[in-house]
């Protein structure tokens, strides 16, 4: 069995792999300014169907076209060169084609071409993206239908795979630990000594985790301040009462710059004394440490230094790369199916779809009847209703044939639509050939 | 009915097996398509089970606990059903491996040990005896179930203290809820102990009079008691964190071992019904 053709696509592209953030922020495009730019992608000639992917990691373009070259062209003026003329330099754009770019935009889905390998918001960007090229009326059948094959990719590398298991970052790392001990995060009180931006990278995971109650406790009253903008629920504490603060806590982290221990051992131990039987999560998040290392001998007191949680982040990086090549897979099966779609938009598998829904009605019909006319007639009524059948559709067979080609697929997905002739599946006549 | 018995013999052990392995690729692999067999396949080998056991009830005409085969067997059935219950209520499969594998070797070991006719003993034909073993095999399902937990979480207390993060750590459910599961499986245990404790006091006093206090399985069974009884106190007053009841419940459960095995073959006067 030969694979399908490959539909007619090309890709457009820079990430960070390619370029600079100097470079990409020059080329980022957001609201009104994607909507322009896909506007003005479809004024040219070249151009059939267009779809702008763009983040803060890459800036893609998606391109249906009627004149590759044509279209290229454009792509590069409009998109890229106009914005940032550095692209030019060999090695940071990328040009993908046909089955190259479906590929890449469904491995872009399903986390496999993210800076954190199996990252989770590029699914809803390109949904984001997405919906903005159906608005502006860029996406035609085949970005369309590509996009479907992308979400499906994305959505099943999630489910079936361990591509986004794991944290793999600092913060995330924390409510990993967290989650390894607590039964809820919903039901633990948080103390941060430390208002600093890493206390800030660590409580924005937990409050967007569940976590309700935040305490602050800082030497600077403006750093907490600060950080109660952020965090309103936050509750501020001197940082002279932290152990009292210690004693009600379930999970405690540290990041503050001080040279010495701002919790040793023996102010641990003595805290966890008053306290309920509730283990008790400490993350030293300072370096130099902030938290006695002796601590760690407590009972049921877990104390962790940033060495643990980098441990925790290779570990499932690991992990998700050993997932990769089964994601890979699930990447070429939705390729198979976006290619098995394609093929079937040529005219000849339509008009061949046509003629067996008709057959298959005229059959159904004859039958019902074919008992109230007399056994001599049922030849003619046969030989009658297929004549009937092939005449209706000569002529729109004949003008389907006619217009075949990829430049212009929109009647042929219409006839599929108009007359509910299935297009997902491959047909036998398909895998036979 | 015969044959049935004897298939069943031969299949309970072989069906536990496939739901343990089937765990396993949950717990080892977390392959998502095992989760969706390992249920039902549990599910069908406690059906065959409890069809098993009333089969031998209909077959022997008394309670199913003359042998140790028997015994061991309603042992599997009772922490098979403890887990379904637990599997169902926290709708979390991370355990299944331990305790369907532990299904899987006492019924291995009661169909290994198969007798084909079970003396008839009067005995297994009163309701107060048969309420007696009862109670004390569903008690020792729990502390089976009780000691899996405990022996969970100290592996993954050991982890998160050493911050290793082996086989474990991110495959279980979190310390608090093992813990949690621990406590329930130990009260269950204790409190079925604690009535089987009663009810045999009752029926040995009838039977025996003073004389079977000084029979070392009920010695030993006493001691379990109090040993278990202690750490659920210490436990709900606070002054015991989760390690501490968790170890108490791992020799809680070499207690009730060797009650059962020791005390049972060399030493009992009465309990060597077994």
């Amino acid at each position: 069995m030969s694979l399908p053709a490959d539909p007619p696509l090309l890709l457009v592209g820079t990430d960070f792999r390619c370029s600079p953030i100097e470079i990409r922020e020059r080329v980022a495009f957001h609201g009104e300014d994607s909507e322009h730019a896909l506007v003005h992608l479809l004024a040219r000639p070249g151009i059939a169907e267009a779809y702008l992917l763009s983040t803060c990691n890459r800036t893609e373009v998606y391109i249906q076209p009627r004149d590759e070259d044509e279209a290229y062209r454009s792509v590069l003026e409009l998109i890229f060169l106009n914005r940032a003329p550095d692209l030019e330099k060999p090695g940071r754009l990328y040009v993908k084609r046909n089955g190259e770019a479906a590929r890449h935009l469904l491995g872009v889905a399903s986390g496999l071409e993210s800076m954190v390998l199996g990252e989770p918001e590029i699914l809803g960007q390109i949904k984001q993206s997405a919906a903005l090229a159906e608005t502006v009326g860029a996406s035609g059948p085949v970005v369309r239908r590509l996009l479907r094959s992308a979400f499906s990719a994305g959505a099943r590398s999630r489910q079936e795979t361990a591509i986004t298991a794991g944290a793999v970052s600092i913060g995330y790392a924390v409510v990993e630990l967290a989650r390894n001990i607590f039964s809820g995060l919903e039901e633990c009180r948080v103390l941060l000594v430390g208002a600093g931006e890493i206390a800030r990278s660590v409580a924005r995971p937990l409050v967007e985790r569940g976590a309700r109650e935040l305490v602050v406790a800082n030497r600077s009253v403006e750093r907490a301040q600060q950080f109660k903008e952020e965090f309103p629920q936050a509750e501020l504490v001197p940082f002279e009462q932290r152990m009292e603060a210690v004693r009600s806590a379930d999970l405690v982290v540290v990041s503050t710059g001080a040279d010495e221990p701002v919790l040793t051992r023996k102010q641990l131990k003595e805290a966890m004394k008053s306290r309920s039987p509730r283990p008790l999560l400490v993350v030293d998040l300072g370096v130099p440490r902030n938290v006695e290392p002796s601590a760690a001998k407590i009972d049921n007191l877990f104390l962790h230094a940033i060495d643990a949680l980098e441990h925790i982040i290779q570990r499932n990086l690991k992990r998700r790369r050993e997932e990769v090549p089964h994601v890979e897979e699930i990447v070429e099966q939705e390729l198979d199916h976006f290619r098995h779609w394609f093929h079937s938009l040529e005219a000849e598998p339509v008009v061949a779809s046509l003629q067996k829904q008709a057959e298959r009605i005229r059959q159904d019909e004859v039958t019902a009847v074919l008992s109230r006319f007399p056994a001599e007639t049922h030849a003619d009524l046969e030989r009658l209703t297929r004549s009937l059948v092939r005449k209706i559709l000569h002529h729109p067979s004949t003008r389907l044939r006619s217009r075949n080609g990829a430049q212009d697929l929109s009647h042929l997905e219409f006839v599929r639509e108009l007359f509910h002739l299935d297009d997902d599946e491959p047909s036998e006549d398909h895998d036979r050939r | 009915m015969s044959t049935f018995l004897d298939l069943a013999t031969l299949l309970l052990p072989l069906l536990y097996l496939g739901a343990a392995v089937a765990y396993g690729f949950v717990f080892f692999a977390a392959h998502p398509t095992a989760g969706r067999v390992a249920t039902p396949a549990l599910h069908g080998a406690v059906v065959l089970h409890l069809a098993y056991l009333v089969c031998l009830i209909l077959r022997h005409r008394q309670f199913p606990a003359a042998t140790v085969s028997q015994a061991l067997s309603i042992v599997a059935l009772a922490v098979a059903i403890v887990y379904v219950f637990v599997e169902w209520h926290g709708r979390e499969r991370s355990t299944g491996f331990w305790m369907v594998a532990l299904v899987f070797f006492f019924q291995l070991l009661s169909s290994v040990l198969v007798r084909p006719n079970p003396p008839d003993r009067q005995i297994f034909h009163d309701p107060l005896f048969s309420t007696h073993v009862s109670l004390a095999l569903l008690g020792y399902a729990a502390f089976v179930v009780g000691a899996a937990y405990a022996f969970l979480f100290l592996q993954l207390y050991r982890d998160l203290k050493a911050g290793r993060f082996s086989t474990f750590y991110g495959k279980l459910p979190p310390l608090e809820v093992l813990e949690r599961m621990m406590l329930g499986a130990l009260s269950i245990g204790f409190l079925a102990l604690t009535g089987a404790v009663i009810s045999g006091a009752f029926y040995a006093e009838q039977l025996y009079h003073n004389a079977w206090l000084r029979d070392p399985k009920i010695l030993v069974t006493l001691a379990t008691w109090v040993l278990y009884a202690s750490a659920l106190l210490l436990r709900r007053l606070r002054r015991w964190q989760g390690r501490q009841t968790a170890v108490a419940s791992l020799a809680g459960l070499c207690a009730i071992l060797f009650s059962l095995v020791a005390v049972n073959f060399f030493f009992t006067d009465f309990h060597g019904f077994l």
